[in-house]
């Protein structure tokens, strides 16, 4: 993935000035991470994990790009830049990163619309996706998708109306079973979308045709503003598969995400059908930029969570602890990735909308094109795909 | 959210038939007023942020029901359903978020008010909303259910056309589920995109056993939604999300009913009637407005209310 190779290039590149300077790093550490909770499973993902300095330095550089890149988002959208919808992931960065972390850039990856993370760490740059929610040309989506719609190669989106996206997956891990590739489809979902049928109809399909599918349930303890003790009646997850096996993993550390991912894609890989992955995480913000996300939880939770559990935080004491890195690199990074936040978001901001004669492109695969009546029976669109 | 021009006569006739080459030279995609300006100031129009393309004309204040009381639209289905509660003792209320008083706050009050067995969320699952209302219908206790956006409603469309729309008939009338409203916002918003905009009481307009209801006005909207819970049959009311707090009326405090099933002439013409609901009410009574100005064309303005069982004769009435 040529993108994460340049960050990493960056990466080495201040790391060894660094180095020069003043002193040497281990080059890997092993750390001891958290036991999941397992159903119908007799053994899980490993308790300890090795993570090499390269490793700590790009997952740390990619969910404080992730941080900022939210962050600037939120910043955007209080200046009226970016209308519409806009859910944020700041908090939930160790989930995006990590479960890139455990599979190949070849497997395919879906879920619902708090997806500008998943957006980036699939492949795209941060000033495509700034783009995209400002709505210009430029954006992933050439402006016509924004917050909720964005997509990339093996990135289904990117949808609105949750739960829908679940058998979807499960259609794609046909495919990739199908395809005889060895290749597996994550399937996301939210704790308040784990409510829907339509979940459980996939989850049966998946189960008899053991088609790769991980479904993962990104549990960050509310839905929109409704906590999960008052919407589901198991708030056990991962067990919600019943006939599917299930892992409980801790959603804000980024190792324990990876080794989970890991694991349940060898799992699919193997021909053993789908598994089922829940994700204990938390996000700082609201369920929008229009849900101040404090009416139904306290700021002392968030703030706890902020101070004990960050994934950031976590991942860089580590790496700091076991001289895998030092303040100062980290630092220079946060610098770095500042930097690169400011410049996408320049361009997002000055960046043409997209021309008006494209509003109609793109309904049909049609040819030749045809004409699409707008808001009146005179203005005609011209409709190319 | 939809206008068509017929006349009584069956032919369109719109005088200074020349403008339609303006018409057509101007780049617009919004309502009708960015379209009928000079081409020159649309060329900056395109590029115009397009928020609310209406004003909302409020209606005289209502002598006939007693006292009123300033209101918009979510504070006039707030009413609505205070006074339901009040009077039907089955009444209950569910649907996503409407504990705290919903999204849109229309049922805000509620629960402390009546309790929380009367007035309580449901998970995530329009379907399961949808069918288990029937349900409440059906044992004969009267189910009002909110579809947080009618956007997310067709999970739940083979439970309505299927079952509640079909549930007298089938039982030959031994079983109804006329005690069940579904309430959902709806329409455009400016903002709302794909999913939190869409109008789709078409796709529910061709279902005999269902009706369907679409107010203009808070005072509008109180007397259908209160008609809607009291009809004996399965109603979709469908809130113009817009005018929740765009539209203010005097809206009387006490219960009153508007009537299904009939539209309303808010406006006697000669030449052209034009039928709209919603919020393209307000846009077609400034249509006429125009065409009564700038075209001589007396506009007859039609508010169907009612998309089904619609009232065909108003509309064809010479």
């Amino acid at each position: 993935n040529g993108k994460m190779f340049s960050t990493l290039n960056e990466g080495l590149s201040s790391a060894s000035r660094v180095l020069v300077a003043s002193r040497n790093f281990a080059n890997d550490a092993t750390f001891e991470i958290k036991k999941c909770d397992l159903h119908r499973l007799e053994e899980g993902p490993p308790v300890t994990t090795v993570l090499t300095r390269e490793d700590g330095l790009r997952y740390y550089r990619m969910m404080q790009t992730v941080r900022r890149m939210e962050l600037k988002a939120d910043q955007l959208y209080k200046q009226k830049i970016i209308r519409g919808f806009c859910h944020l992931c700041d908090g939930q960065e160790a989930c995006c990163v990590g479960l890139e972390a455990g599979i190949n850039p070849t497997d395919h990856l879906i879920t619902a619309y708090r997806a500008h993370g998943f957006t980036f760490t699939r492949g795209l740059s941060v000033r495509e996706i700034l783009a995209e929610l400002t709505g210009r040309r430029g954006g992933c989506a050439k402006g016509k998708g924004g917050s909720m719609h964005m997509y990339a190669k093996n990135f289904y989106g990117g949808n609105g109306i949750v739960g829908a996206q679940v058998p979807l997956g499960a259609g794609i891990a046909l495919a990739c079973k199908y395809n005889g590739k060895d290749e597996v489809c994550l399937t996301l979902y939210g704790d308040g979308a784990a409510n829907q049928g339509q979940i459980f109809e996939a989850y049966n399909m998946a189960a008899l045709w053991k088609l790769p599918c991980i479904f993962i349930c990104e549990n960050n303890r509310y839905g929109m503003g409704t906590s999960v003790e008052r919407a589901a009646a198991s708030t056990d997850y991962y067990k919600r598969g019943d006939f599917i096996p299930g892992l409980r993993v801790d959603g804000m550390d980024i190792l324990c995400v990876r080794e989970a991912t890991r694991f349940a894609a060898a799992h699919c890989r193997s021909g053993k059908g789908p598994i089922l992955m829940e994700l204990q995480t938390y996000r700082y913000h609201g369920h929008s930029m229009s849900d101040p996300g404090v009416s139904y939880r306290t700021r002392e939770e968030i703030q706890e969570v902020r101070s004990k559990s960050d994934p950031i935080m976590l991942l860089k004491d580590r790496m700091v602890n076991s001289n895998l890195a030092s303040v100062e690199e980290l630092k220079e990074i946060d610098v770095e990735v500042r930097k690169e936040i400011e410049d996408a978001a320049q361009f997002a901001t000055a960046d043409p909308e997209p021309p008006l004669e494209e509003l109609g492109y793109h309904i049909y695969s049609s040819d030749p094109p045809f004409e699409v009546r707008g808001a009146n029976q005179w203005i005609k669109f011209k409709s190319i795909s | 959210m939809a206008a068509f021009a017929a006349t009584a006569g069956g032919l369109l006739r719109l005088r200074a038939a020349g403008s339609e080459g303006q018409w057509r030279r101007l780049r617009g995609a919004g309502l009708l007023r960015g379209l009928l300006q000079p081409e020159s100031a649309t060329g900056v129009a395109a590029q115009r942020r397009h928020v609310a393309h209406f004003t909302f004309q409020p209606d005289p204040e209502p002598r006939e029901y007693g006292q009123t009381q300033k209101m918009n639209l979510f504070q006039a289905i707030t009413s609505a359903l205070d006074n339901s509660l009040a009077k039907d003792p089955t009444a209950v209320i569910f649907g996503e978020d409407v504990a705290f008083g919903g999204v849109f706050r229309c049922t805000v009050g509620l629960r402390d008010k009546y309790g929380k067995d009367r007035v309580f969320n449901t998970p995530l699952c329009e379907q399961g909303i949808v069918g288990f209302g029937i349900g409440i219908a059906v044992t004969g206790a009267t189910a009002i259910a909110e579809i947080q956006f009618a956007d997310y409603i067709f999970p739940a469309f083979d439970q309505i056309v299927n079952e509640a729309a079909k549930y007298r008939y089938r039982s030959g009338d031994l079983f109804n589920c006329g005690s069940l409203t579904i309430r959902a916002p709806w329409g455009c918003v400016g903002h709302g995109a794909l999913y939190h905009s869409q109008s789709p009481e078409a796709f529910f307009a061709h279902c005999p056993g269902i009706k369907v209801v679409v107010p203009r006005s808070p005072f509008q909207a109180k007397g259908l939604l209160l008609s809607c819970i009291e009809d004996k049959n399965p109603c979709i009311f469908f809130e113009p999300k817009i005018l929740y707090r765009a539209a203010v009326e005097q809206v009387p405090v006490e219960p009153y009913n508007v009537p299904l099933s009939q539209a309303e002439v808010i406006q006697e013409g000669s030449d052209v009637t034009l039928v709209a609901w919603g919020t393209q009410v307000h846009v077609i009574r400034e249509v006429a407005a125009m065409a009564q100005e700038k075209l001589g064309v007396s506009c007859e303005v039609i508010d169907l209310r009612t998309i089904l069982p619609w009232d065909v004769d108003t509309v064809c009435k010479v």
